[in-house]
Order: C-alpha cells, then structure tokens, then sequence
C-alpha cells in the first residue's frame, strides 16, 4: 500500500520534472534511444539473416554430403585447390557402385544458360544436368508433370524439368508441358515443372530459376569434364545419424578410385550443410557482435548521460528534497522518486527507440531481406532501456536520499 | 503577568515535548561552535510558545531540535513521552511526518505542484489513501480560508496566500505541535497579523504552536515567551490564563 502510494508520487513529480525539462530529457534520452535502435535492428536483422539462410540451404539437406573439387567455404588459399583433378560422371558412377546399398549417389553438372520460349527469354537460368536419383536426395518433386527417369538419362534425352519463376517468365498462363523450348542452341521438352520454392539469399541458388536435364544429355552437348565444368556428387545418407560415418566412407572410396596413396592429402572437398552452417554463424557471430557492441557503447554512454541529468536534476531541487524531507518523506521516497524519474526519461528513450527501429525495420524489409520485430524484442527493449534508467539514477538518487534536511532546505 | 526560570526540571510526563540539557555544537573544521549550550524545556499540550533573541543566539537551532529535523549532540528529548534523541533518519522523517507541522519563513511550498498536491504531501509520506488524503486536503484548505484557490500553483498566490497553504500543510497530519520559524518574517505587518490570526484561531482550537519571531508584537500573540541567549535561555515568562498547570509555577 504505501509502496503503491509512494510510486504514484514517483509517477507524479517525475513526470513534472520532466516535463519542465522537455528539450533536456529528449537529448540525454538520444544515447539510450541510439542503443535501443542497435539492439532491435541486431536482433531484427540477426533473425532475417537464420530465416534467410534456412529457407536458402533448406534443399541441401541434412543427410547428404557432396564430392566436389572445391570446397563450398574455401579455408585455403584457391590456388591450392585448383591443380586438383575435375571429377567426371565415370567416377561418380563407380562410387555409386562402390556405395551400393549403403548411400544414395547422384552427379550433378551445372551452368548458366539463356532459355527460350518464343519471344520470352531468361537470361540467367541454372541449367543442371543430373539423373533421376535427384528426388531422392532433395526430396522436392514436380508439381506438373514428372522428373526425369532412368530411361531419359539412358538414352539422353532432350527433356527437362522447369523452375516456377522459369515457368512463369517463358510461359505465363500457357501450360509449359510438351512444350519445347530452347536451352542455348538446343530443343528440350518440357516435362515437369517444379513448385515455388524461393532462395537465392547468401549466395545460395535460386530454386526458381532452376531447369533439370539429364546429366548424360549435359555431357554430350555441353561437355562435362572436357569442357571445364565440374560435376558434383551428391551421397545421400540412409538416416542423419549414418552421415557421419558416410563422410569417412566416401572418402575411403574416393581415394581408392583416385588410387591416392596413404602420404598423399585428399584431391577432392567434402562438402555438407555443417560447411555452409559454419560459415553462416561466423556471419551470425560478426553481426550479433558488432550489433551488441554498438548497442553496449550507446547504452553506457547514454546511461552516463542520464545519470549526469540526474546529478544536475538532483542538485537542482536540493530544496525540494529538503521539503520533502522536513514533511516526513523517508530516504527511500527519495530515492524512489529520483528513479523512477530516470527509468522514465530513459523508457522515453526505448519508446522512441522502438519506433525508430520500426522503421529501419520496414526500410531493411524492403530493400534487403524479410524482416520484422517480434514482440519479444519490443519487451526486450523496454525492459533494457529501464534497467539503465535504473542503474543510472541510482547513485544520484542515493546522493538525494541522504541528505540532510536542513541543509538541503537552506540550499539556495 | 508571571515568570519562571525552568533551567533544571526535569521532564515529566503529560508533556508534549520535554527537552533536557540539550547540548548542540556544529564543527567546522577546528572551531566549534556552541548553538545550544544546555537547554531545558517542557511544553505542555495546547502551549503557545514564543522563542525570541537576538540572532545567532540558536532560536532556529533549537526549532530544528524540537522539530526533530536535527538531533542534539548531547542532552534528551522527549516527544510525546518518547525519546527522540537517538533515532535514525527515517524514524525522525516519521516523527517529523506524524507529530509536527512546520511552516517556514520563506513558505517552502513546491513549486511545481499545486495548492492540494502541496497539502496533501504529508499524507501522501503517511500512506493516507487518496480519497481520504484528498477529503482531508481540502478540509485543510477550506480552514485556511483558500478553498477557492486548491488548482493555483503558488506562483499565483500571494505570500500571506502562501503561508496560509504552508499552514494548511502544517496542520493536515493531525500534529502534536506546530513549529514556526519566523512565519512573518517575509510578510508585510498587515498580512503577518492576518496570518498570526490564523495561529490564533489553531491554538484556541487546541493546537500546541511553538513559533519563531524577533518582533514583540508577534510574540504578544503567544502566551508564554522563552528569551535565549547565547544557546541558553535568558528568560521563560508565561503571561495569560491558558498555561496548564505543571510548567513552570508562576512567580518571580
Ligand atoms: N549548520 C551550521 N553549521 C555551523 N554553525 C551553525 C549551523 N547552523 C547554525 N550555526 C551557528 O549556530 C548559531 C545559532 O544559529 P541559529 O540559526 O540557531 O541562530 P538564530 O537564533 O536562528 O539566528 P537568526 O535570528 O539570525 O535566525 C549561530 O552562531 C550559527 O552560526
Ligand atoms: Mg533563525
């Protein structure tokens, strides 16, 4: 009860005070709301940086790991990589062999192409040779249509399975099945067409600009390791748990079918999701730790700030306290009436703050990425912006609190 | 007209404040100085007191002592029947909240707050709800004759206006005694006699009032006068019917 009556004073006065000190509070306010802004945004963009990534990589699956000359994050320096052996279809195919029963192997081959329909063009299409086993590993099949089948790959036939953005862009409303379009100077027949799936942040593909042809096909028209291209082997692994083991496998393998001798290092990169994830949270790392630096600096200096307003606020109404004081108003009235004043002018500060960061927020949702501020983080904020009101009125309002009465009451 | 010297008596019960050889010396740096230099006093319920002197001799000193807003380096204090000389700051803030009512010479009203938030201070220290604090503000107010003015800040007062809310603030707790420290002295005579008016009305109403003055015909408002000099009494001289019985014997 009379910490309830002595908070609704607190309200009262500091409210008073503050207002009769506008343009003061709003510039001590400006640290703390520079603070409140770093936080939200860090956290705003740390999370539309995971959604981004998880919708990115999403295909690359957790169970699967890829042969490739190249490694996806390159830990050395690129020259070292680039004397290695390309992989080709045939060693693919004999690790496929050798793996039987135990994993899934799939080759893929890619490159950038124009595609035609018509007059439509899409300049910057992924085209990916690959084999029917691709389902298997990404698991994302057709929505018209159908994927490719053992005899397509066989007997390298001209077809091919379409993005929705491709889809989209060449055909708009028309039905794309059976259909024939071009891929560079080639004809291939539309036999499938693929569901929205998005991407393409990070670096990461763009699903939707994506066409599937059998691998044989790619490798007669375009060439496969003649021509300078590489081809990826996909190994996906019966459970999650067998990825581990798989990875020493196909390593095993590997080596065997380049008969590398036990001295020599690997001429190939084993590549998996944890590669990519690894690498995203050094991201991560960068931005959370840029963002809370920023965002510490600016609340200290902001919460000094404060308690310096606070000192001046203090010092100023000695008389006042002496009033209080000779009327019967205990040390933690005192104390309590000089936070809250603090804590009030800093809440000021994450309010404007939120609202600042609201809009940086629909400004970076807008340009760069999805982004919004969950309502955690609001309470976060606010939560933040008064523990420093708190902390940074203590001492002052402690100086208040004892002082004594009769010569805070003769202070002019 | 009667006189007495109360120099030694000792404290006794049925007083509202009983005051032994209080000693009150400040240091500042090497010197000392002495404001109180063995001080005995008993006023009973319902006294009106007058403490006169020339100025440095510790009239404020020994306002602040029975205010307890000051504690005395040596000596006893009785408030009430309860000692207050070894109390802590905020038990001193609660006797202060409880049992006295100051008003000031220079008013010491918040500035920023109005007239019923000014009043309603003390209440607000006691933990009074705020419907009965507010009730009680403005029965204080209306006694004060400013029942008008409850909205004003007292930068639209006047300054008898103002010791009129200083004295409505005083008297909203219920205290055992009013203290006023030389409530006229920023009044022109004419407003300071109205104001004394006031004090007159209180004491007859039953209020104990203990006030400050260097002016002989604001003390000739009080029924007893106490002279210091030096930080000791000079002279106690009770005039008028209305001293109770147990503070001093007339004679002389
Ligand atoms: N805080 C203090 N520190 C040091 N000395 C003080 C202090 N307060 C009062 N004194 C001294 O104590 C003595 C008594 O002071 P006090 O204020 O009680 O006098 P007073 O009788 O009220 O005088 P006046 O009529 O001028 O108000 C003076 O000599 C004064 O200088
Ligand atoms: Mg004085």
């Amino acid at each position: 009860m009379r910490l309830g009556l002595d908070a609704a004073e607190s309200a009262r006065i500091s409210l008073s005070a503050i207002m009769a000190n506008k343009g003061r509070g709003a510039l001590t306010a400006l640290g703390i709301i520079i603070g409140i802004v770093a936080v939200i945004t860090t956290m705003t963009a740390a999370n539309g940086l995971a959604n981004t990534f998880r919708e990115s990589f999403s295909a690359v699956g957790t169970d699967v790991v890829y042969v490739s000359r190249m490694p996806w994050v390159m830990v050395n320096d690129f020259f070292l990589y680039r004397n290695r052996p390309r992989i080709d279809l045939e060693e693919s195919e004999q690790l496929s062999v050798n793996l039987r029963g135990r994993a899934i192997v799939n080759p893929t081959i890619n490159m950038n192409r124009p595609v035609k329909y018509r007059s439509n063009t899409v300049e910057s299409a992924e085209i990916i040779g690959t084999t029917e086993r691709q389902v298997m590993v990404s698991s994302v099949v057709p929505r018209d249509g159908r994927f490719l089948m053992p005899f397509d790959v066989q007997y390298r036939r001209f077809v091919c399975i379409i993005g929705d953005e491709i889809r989209d862009r060449l055909f708009g409303d028309t039905n794309p099945l059976d259909r024939e379009i071009y891929i560079g100077r080639n004809v291939f027949r539309v036999i499938g067409v693929m569901p929205k799936q998005g991407g393409s942040a990070f670096g990461g593909p763009n699903f939707d600009l994506q066409v599937f042809v059998p691998v044989t096909t790619f490798e007669k028209l375009f060439g496969g390791r003649t021509a300078g291209r590489d081809v990826n082997i996909a190994v996906k692994a019966p459970t999650q748990e067998a990825l581990a083991d798989l990875e020493f496998e196909v390593i095993g393998e590997m080596r065997k079918i380049r008969k590398l001798r036990p001295a020599e290092k690997d001429n190939f990169s084993i590549n998996k999701l944890d590669t990519l994830v690894d690498a995203y949270n050094n991201v991560m790392g960068v931005v959370l730790l840029v963002g809370l630096a920023v965002t510490g600096i600016s609340l200290f200096v902001g919460g000094v700030g404060v308690m310096n307003i606070m000192f001046v606020s203090v010092t100023e109404r000695t008389r006042e306290i002496g009033i209080r004081k000779a009327i019967g108003a205990r040390r933690r009235s005192i104390l309590m009436q000089f936070i809250f004043e603090a804590g009030v002018i800093c809440l000021f500060g994450g309010l404007v703050g939120i609202l600042l960061a609201w809009l940086l927020t629909l400004l970076i949702d807008a340009t760069l990425m999805p982004a919004s501020i969950s309502p955690g983080i609001i309470l976060l904020a606010l939560l933040i912006s008064i523990l420093v009101g708190v902390i940074a009125g203590i001492v002052p309002a402690y100086k208040g609190a004892r002082q004594d009465p009769i010569e805070a009451l003769r202070y002019e | 007209m009667s006189a007495s010297r109360e120099g030694a008596m000792a404290p006794a019960a049925g007083h509202s404040l009983a005051i032994s050889d209080v000693v009150k010396t400040y240091v500042m740096g090497s010197t000392e100085v002495n404001a109180l230099r063995g001080v005995s006093l008993n006023i009973g319920r319902n006294e009106y007191v007058a403490i006169m002197g020339p100025s440095g001799s510790g009239k404020s000193t020994l306002m602040n002592v029975i205010g307890c807003l000051d504690t005395p380096t040596s000596g006893t204090y009785l408030l009430e029947g309860q000692s207050v000389s070894e109390l802590s700051d905020d038990e001193l803030a609660d006797i202060r909240n409880r049992q006295i009512g100051f008003v000031f010479q220079t008013f010491n009203l918040l500035p920023r707050a109005n007239v019923l938030h000014n009043v309603e201070l003390p209440l607000v220290y006691a933990g009074v709800p705020r419907a009965e604090r507010r009730k009680r503000a403005e029965e204080a107010i209306a006694r004060v004759g400013l029942g008008d003015r409850a909205h004003h800040k007292p930068n639209e007062l006047s300054g008898g206006q103002r010791q009129r809310v200083a004295i409505a603030r005083a008297l909203v707790g219920n205290p055992s005694i009013i203290l006023a420290d030389e409530p006229t002295g920023n009044l022109d005579s004419k407003t300071g006699e109205e104001i004394m008016q006031m004090f007159d009305d209180l004491h007859a109403a039953g209020q104990t009032i203990i006030l400050v003055t260097h002016e002989d015909n604001i003390a000739a408002h009080a029924r007893r006068t106490i002279r210091l000099k030096d930080g000791l009494i000079e002279s106690d001289v009770t005039t008028g019917v209305q001293v109770r019985a147990g503070h001093g014997a007339p004679g002389g």
